[in-house]
């Protein structure tokens, strides 16, 4: 099979070092050029020392590199229409972050320029090449707790805005500046909007779709952040099924301006957990465990240093294989956009007091 | 083990990765590419993390090792030790220069000194049930920091899940998205293979390393024996404890 040629773009997104090992080490892949939003992010990539050259302009990466075949969009979230726009007008095939967009004109508009071009759009939800998942998903496909009652999920870490200031940034993680509700002089677009995992997952897990879905805001506990860094949801599948989920920045953290050891303040700085109630039983699941344990340097606190952490590596596979032999993605964006729809009833439902209904 | 799958993972790593050609064969319940004896301990994931934490400065000056592994009843406690032993020169990155051992039926406790001073407790037992999946623990402690592969305030083994189910409970840890359905030892096997044949383990320091963990096994039950400590020369040449190449994220 022929490498395919790709290239990474915006660099100011906190994923974006994670694919760094996975476009050198896959043999199906070719890394041909990376484009930095800015000379920061330029700075902060040259850290890495990929040997791989970054561009500032997109226009210069694309004259010198003309055969880019594939994109991945490693940038803030309102930045990711007209990045899109730019990959699609080229043929370019693209593997987006988490959020396309939380604007559903836009969302639409995005689905609507990739078929036209015929390109593959790719969402990264990489919980799903996560081998404890895989396990899940396997466990509950063949009835090991018979049908599933309720999802309890959390998908807590810490906060990235000090290394990554454009996620407490409401117009550049949200799309627009709203407050969360009347009184509150917070705005949307912090802690939700970088946490879709459980949203998706609990879709796959329970076949069905979301009803309706209840939130709360409690008083952040970082000072001066703008957006909210504490919430919960509860709501309904159409299935029936009960839910619980945590999205919250609830680990505090250092303030690095480039993530590293010693960032977290919190022994783990990230966890997705699910406990799992069916009507022949239960599961409680640990999606970053077991790891190994320290409290050496940087800070002398106890730390778990991840261990099992190789959901790029799978991500990547299916995005190159979907390239090469015309396939969907699992999460493509007809499919995430109810997802999205979840996560926006959650903003709703925080504004307005009431459950709100799902795409409804 | 299922030697049929782990040569079906090696193929697949490799034609996705590159690598030379070669196959994974079983001896003696121990597993070698050629002539070569694989060492998986050394690419399990979470002692190439604490491997890590020796040489990039989150310890400084380590000064004790302790170790336990425990097995169902009939595995061989030889072979075991010897794993251990590899493992505590490989961490510590010096060679075994003593042991002393005290064992008894199912279990043998063995206090070992490497080249460079450090201590080493190594606990073996084999004796839970047949079909029980065992339990391994590392623990470096160091003048800066403590390091182990288990939890603190713990001494039972962490696993990602937890199902309960109409036959009671089960548990799983899966830990290699890409070798997905092999046991632990299984994949750990594979890497090991995919290592030696990408060129990134050397066979020649394998051997040696094997060698000298299987002899400082052999000395710690001679040692129960004859109530005394056994030293072993430390051979120069070959450094046999350097890191293997692995990817990083963080």
């Amino acid at each position: 099979m022929k490498p395919v040629k790709i290239a990474m773009m915006g660099m100011t997104h906190g994923h974006t070092r994670k694919y760094y090992q996975t476009l050198l080490d896959n043999q199906k892949l070719d890394w041909v050029a990376s484009c930095a939003q800015d000379k920061d992010a330029k700075k902060t990539y040259e850290l890495y020392k990929t040997g791989v050259p970054c561009y500032l302009d997109p226009e210069e990466m694309y004259r010198e590199h003309p055969d880019i075949e594939a994109v991945v969009i490693a940038s803030a979230n309102d930045r990711h229409f007209e990045q899109m726009k730019w990959c699609a007008e080229k043929g370019i095939h693209i593997l987006s972050m988490k959020i396309p967009t939380f604007d559903m004109k836009e969302y639409d508009e995005m689905i609507a320029m990739c078929d036209k071009a015929g390109i593959v759009c790719q969402i990264e939800l990489e919980m799903h090449y996560n081998s404890v998942v895989r396990r899940l998903e396997k466990l509950v496909k063949e009835g090991a707790i018979g049908k599933i009652k309720s999802v309890q999920a959390t998908n807590i870490t810490l906060s990235p805005v000090w290394a990554f200031p454009w996620q407490g940034d409401p117009q550049a993680s949200f799309g627009k500046v709203e407050h969360l509700k009347k009184g509150d002089p917070r705005y949307k677009g912090g802690a939700l909007c970088d946490h879709p995992h459980i949203f998706d997952l609990i879709r796959h897990l329970t076949g069905s779709s979301f009803d309706y879905i209840y939130a709360e805001v409690a008083p952040n506990l970082r000072d001066g952040l703008k957006v909210e860094d504490m919430l919960m949801a509860v709501g309904k599948m159409k299935d029936g099924t009960a839910f619980l989920f945590d999205p919250s920045w609830s680990r505090l953290e250092e303030k690095l301006a480039v993530p590293g050891p010693g960032w977290e303040r919190f022994p783990k700085r990230m966890e997705v957990n699910l406990t799992i109630t069916g009507d022949r039983g239960a599961i409680s699941c640990d999606c970053f465990g077991p790891n190994v344990y320290h409290n050496g340097a940087p800070n002398d606190r106890y730390t778990v240093q991840y261990t099992y952490f190789d959901e790029w590596v799978g991500l990547i596979d299916e995005f190159v294989d979907c390239i090469r032999n015309h396939k969907t993605p699992l999460i493509n964006l007809r499919w995430h956009k109810e997802t999205i729809q979840a996560m926006l009833g959650c903003y709703e439902s925080i504004q307005t007091g009431k459950i709100a209904r799902v795409g409804g | 083990m299922n030697i049929k799958k782990m040569n079906k993972g090696l193929d697949f790593l490799r034609e996705k990765y590159g690598a030379k050609n070669g196959v994974i064969t079983i001896k003696d319940g121990h597993c070698f590419v050629g002539a070569t004896p694989l060492l998986p301990g050394r690419m399990e994931r979470k002692i190439v993390e604490l491997k890590k934490m020796t040489e990039n400065g989150t310890l400084e000056g380590v000064s004790t090792l302790r170790f336990a592994s425990f097995a169902s009843k009939g595995v061989s406690l030889e072979a075991m030790l010897a794993k251990e032993l590899d493992l505590a020169a490989y961490l510590g990155a010096s060679d075994v220069v003593r042991v002393m051992a005290v064992a008894n039926g199912p279990a043998i406790n063995v206090l070992a000194k490497l080249a460079n001073d450090v201590n080493v407790s190594v606990e073996i037992g084999a004796g839970l049930p047949k079909g029980e999946a065992g339990y391994d623990r590392h623990e470096i402690i160091a003048k800066r920091g403590v390091a182990c592969d288990q939890t603190v305030d713990t001494h039972t083994k962490h696993e990602s899940i937890r199902c309960w189910g109409s036959d009671g409970m089960e548990e799983y840890t899966d830990v290699d998205t890409e070798l997905f359905g092999l046991s632990y030892d299984e994949i750990w096997n594979v890497r090991a293979a995919f290592a030696l044949l990408q060129g990134r383990a050397d066979a020649k320091v394998w051997k040696a390393a094997w060698a000298k963990a299987t002899k400082a096994a052999k000395l710690a039950f001679a040692a129960d024996k004859s109530k005394a400590a056994k030293t072993i020369a430390v051979k120069k040449g070959l450094d046999t404890n350097q890191s293997i190449k692995v990817a990083e994220v963080r």
